[in-house]
């Protein structure tokens, strides 16, 4: 048996709850909060939505680490399991967090190829060597969970601040050799609420349970933004 | 969300100076620890500080350190402000405050420098 000690929030009060779940080889920490839903409390909420590491719904804390919970077996925690919501975010309910902020963030950032060029009506192939792929794929594998925006402190000390996703998304635009968009990436990013504000504690790289790496996304984005606007006001 | 997105010079040019002062700090820190932990015994007395700050070499290199640690600190003093809610609404003034406190700070000791 594993005790699972959850965090739960009714929208008035936050509260520890304790529950035994049957813990057997290879069973995740999803497994075991669908157990306590069906089994011994219908009242929990989280999210989950596909289960093997893809959709991002299902990360929570876990142990004191953001984790996904589909992603977390049981067995290699131990018997003893703290489930709590994702820090850094308003909690609706129990372990479900509202995200909009972090969508709106992300958005903001202009996360799609911008070209001029582009014409529906005539699609038009836009060729890329491997090391161009190269130079923002590992960007590409973000699956918007919120673990690294979680662990920022800059996240948790100012509500603007764009966090670690939305500049990973950034990045991995502006390192695409099809698109055109850089100097507006750049705008946003320049920002107050943008890269300047990273002090690179590197806790968002830590627990990407992707391995992103979005700190050094950050980093070369602070780059590309300081010299593009020094280089503006010298003329380059 | 901030709607404010023009393009600030201050922010590029603050976070490569606080780079640049950082690494100028390294050299002239051990400097000046090397001149008074490692040459002798007696360079902490106060004749022969005041001797090693009459000299101009020493009176330049002073200067720069003075120069570089009190634009560091209160960089970094600004940019701990901004980090808050609070700090980026006041944004204009905390970048004023935290300038002319670097500018007292660098001025007031080049003042006690220069009159040893």
């Amino acid at each position: 048996m594993a005790e699972f000690k959850i965090r739960r929030f009714d929208g008035k009060k936050s509260f520890w709850q304790t529950f035994e779940v049957p813990a057997k080889k290879g069973m995740t920490v999803l497994e075991g909060l669908y157990y306590i839903k069906e089994n011994l409390d219908s009242s929990l909420a989280f999210r989950a939505s596909c289960r093997m590491g893809i959709c991002g719904s299902c990360a929570m804390k876990i142990n004191g680490k953001p984790r996904l919970a589909c992603e977390t077996q049981i067995l290699f925690l131990g018997d003893k399991i703290t489930v709590e919501p994702l820090d850094n975010f308003r909690v609706i309910k129990d372990l479900i967090t509202d995200f909009e902020g972090f969508f709106a963030k992300h958005k903001a950032v202009k996360p799609y190829l911008i070209r001029e060029d582009v014409k529906y009506e005539e699609p038009k192939e836009l060729l890329q060597t491997p090391e161009e792929l190269n130079e923002y794929y590992v960007f590409t594998l973000c699956i918007k969970c919120g673990a690294c925006y979680s662990v920022c402190p800059a996240a948790a000390t100012l509500d603007g601040y764009l966090g670690p996703a939305a500049m990973a998304a950034a990045y991995r635009f502006c390192a695409d050799s099809r698109d055109k968009g850089n100097e507006e990436r750049y705008e946003i990013a320049s920002s107050s609420n943008g890269v300047w504000r990273c002090h690179l504690a590197m806790e968002c790289s830590e627990v990407c349970p992707k391995n992103v790496e979005p700190a050094k996304a950050v980093q070369m984005l602070r780059r590309k933004t300081a010299f593009s606007i020094l280089k503006s006001i010298l003329r380059w | 969300m901030s709607s404010e997105s023009a393009k600030s010079v201050l922010e590029p040019v603050a976070w490569l100076l606080q780079m640049i002062t950082g690494l100028l700090m390294i050299v002239f820190v051990t400097l000046h620890f090397y001149v008074t932990h490692m040459v002798s015994h007696e360079a902490l007395h106060y004749q022969e500080v005041i001797a090693r700050l009459n000299m101009p070499e020493f009176k330049v290199m002073y200067t720069v350190l003075l120069l570089i640690v009190s634009f560091h600190a209160f960089n970094g003093l600004r940019a701990i402000a901004l980090d808050t809610n609070a700090g980026v609404r006041n944004r204009n003034a905390i970048n004023t405050l935290t300038m002319l406190m670097f500018l007292v700070a660098f001025f007031y000791g080049l003042y006690l420098l220069i009159s040893l």
